[in-house]
């Protein structure tokens, strides 16, 4: 590599460095709640459940943003509703949503036949051609999601751990949950721009459950996973712009291997720490 | 609409047959992923053999053979990785979903005019299919068919009831790879012809609607082919209609997910409906018998 000065010299580069260093942070720390809760799949429907809402905003000509936003809240509540019918389980209300959410986008996207707009930026990201805008956006809505964080942290925490030690002391369990599902749709949607519907889902979840790996302490965990989704975002942005392929998923492949290498490497939790003492491991199928 | 007209053109029958044997194959299996609540790990495959398809397109090889490579490892992977702990079946799923998805990305945006490939990748191409693509996913479908036949027993039984089918001698872990490598079958069965959209609608939307209509695991597995060969064959007569007669182009195999998740929230509406009849008759049978 011709030294990282050198490949963020231009404006262009240097803005989705920028982007992707908030991104990356603002992914990470989310992505902690996210793995406490059991929400990967969740998250990945919203990824593709904002894609109608993207389709939409882009033939009425309105912010991109504010059309996935809509869409997502929309899916948060489907969600939740289909859940509550009995013989309906959340993955079955989750897999229906998704598959027939998209499946609208799509009908939406074919029944224009003069469509010309290019939404494969909007699967896979486009963090190239981020504009300013798209910066502060990603800055206002990163303080936000993580000020909410902060604020709810205590709450947050102990619904993941113990919902009846939560609704015992009084705290209004639902909208806590409705809250902190928005909070993951926000940070999805801020993260369109850099990596796509498809694959925001990867920087929320592998940079927490790497350092899930490495330590044991929450707060903790959270400053692992933004630093490590922070810097999954520099070195994807680095080696793209280096070998020039697509930067949105080289810095997936970059956050997966970290996840990877901590599998390994991790001092607790690692497999190879794990071989010299072998606990029979519960039997689940992936 | 017309049923039956639009399906005298050829390229409309190869579409009918392909949808037809998909729809019932994945709603069979279907019915397990419901079961076992492995939506996610259907999703995933779709996703996960994109690379397989990739690498097989760039080396100028069978597609299908580079899915069935991904989907196998895949399915290995996930069995091995969702044991682990600390990181969770889920988590699991979602790296290596992302993971896989992203390096089929890098290794096409090499190449020119990716956009286009990616995008029949994701919504496919049912109505373009020809005589091979048929025949080889009639080939995948028998084999998974076959398999499904043979061990469906103990499927559901681990389904049910773990600790029972491990104290029988059944070897979970391996039960767990066979229906993770069935569902893989399914996918590179269909992927290639219909897009992984439809894929996880074809596996989730019929089975989960079965499942609403009936207690009986057969029962259900006969509904949900059922319902997926019918959501099928309505969403291409739907997208051929209104295409051809309406001049609105509808993408074909979208439709056949929207008809399906339309069949879905009926079933959802008749459920409580058939509860109520269901107790009556069992009330109507404790006063016969008194």
């Amino acid at each position: 590599m011709s030294g990282l000065p050198g490949l963020f010299a231009d404006g262009f580069a240097r803005r989705a460095l920028l982007e992707a260093v908030m991104v990356g942070g603002l992914c990470g720390a989310v992505g902690v709640h996210v793995l406490l809760r059991r929400l990967p799949f969740f998250t990945m429907a919203l990824g593709h459940a904002t894609f109608p809402g993207v389709v939409l905003a882009a033939l009425a000509g309105i912010s991109l943003f504010a059309g996935a936003a809509a869409f997502g809240a929309v899916v948060v509540v489907m969600v939740a509703l289909l859940g509550t019918r009995d013989r309906v389980d959340d993955t079955s209300a989750v897999g229906v949503t998704l598959s027939g959410a998209f499946a609208l986008g799509v009908l939406l996207l074919s029944a224009q036949a003069g469509f010309t707009r290019d939404l494969t930026a909007y699967l896979v990201g486009s963090i190239i051609t981020v504009q300013a805008a798209d910066l502060v956006t990603t800055a206002v809505v990163g303080v936000a999601v993580l000020a909410a964080l902060a604020a709810l942290h205590k709450e947050l925490v102990l619904g993941a751990f113990d919902r009846g030690g939560l609704a015992a002391l009084g705290y209004p369990v639902l909208a806590l949950d409705v809250a902190l599902l928005l909070l993951i749709e926000a940070t999805v949607v801020t993260s369109i721009p850099a990596v796509g519907t498809i694959l925001a889902v990867a920087l929320i979840v592998a940079p927490a459950a790497a350092a899930r790996l490495w330590t044991e302490r929450l707060a903790a965990t959270m400053a692992l996973a933004a630093a490590l989704g922070a810097a999954s975002g520099v070195v994807g942005l680095a080696i793209s712009l280096q070998w020039r392929v697509a930067a949105g998923a080289t810095i997936v492949l970059v956050a997966g291997a970290v996840f990877a290498v901590s599998l390994l490497v991790a001092p607790r939790h690692g497999l190879l720490a794990r071989r010299t003492s072998a606990a029979p491991a519960p039997t689940r199928a992936g | 609409m017309n049923l039956f007209q639009p399906f005298t053109i050829p390229y409309m029958q190869r579409a009918l047959v392909e949808v037809l044997v998909l729809g019932a194959l994945a709603g069979a299996v279907g019915v397990l992923v419901v079961l076992r609540r492995l939506a996610f790990v259907g999703d995933a495959l779709t996703h996960t053999v994109f690379p397989g398809v990739v690498i097989a397109h760039l080396l100028g090889r069978s597609l299908l053979a580079g899915a069935l490579a991904f989907g196998v490892l895949t399915a290995v992977l996930l069995t091995t990785l969702g044991s682990h702990r600390r990181v969770g079946d889920d988590a699991a799923l979602a790296i290596l979903l992302t993971s896989f998805f992203s390096l089929g990305v890098v290794l096409i945006s090499r190449t020119p005019g990716f956009t286009a490939d990616l995008t029949v990748f994701l919504f496919g191409r049912v109505l373009a299919i020809d005589r091979t693509d048929l025949v080889q996913t009639l080939a995948v479908a028998a084999v998974a068919a076959i398999t499904l036949a043979a061990l469906h027993k103990e499927l559901v039984l681990r389904a049910f009831d773990p600790q029972a089918a491990a104290a029988m001698g059944y070897r979970t872990r391996r039960l767990d790879l066979a229906l993770n490598l069935l569902i893989a079958l399914v996918v590179v069965a269909a992927v290639e012809a219909v897009g992984t959209v439809l894929v996880i609608a074809l596996m989730v939307v019929p089975a989960a609607a079965a499942r609403l209509l009936t207690d009986r695991v057969a029962a259900m597995t006969a509904l949900a082919s059922l319902l997926g060969a019918a959501g099928g064959w309505l969403g291409l007569a739907v997208s051929y209609e209104v295409s051809v007669d309406h001049d609105l182009r509808l993408a074909a195999g979208a439709t056949i997910v929207i008809v399906l998740v339309g069949l879905f929230l009926l079933a959802t509406a008749v459920a409580p409906l058939r509860r109520r009849l269901a107790a009556r008759s069992q009330v109507a049978a404790a006063e016969a018998l008194r």
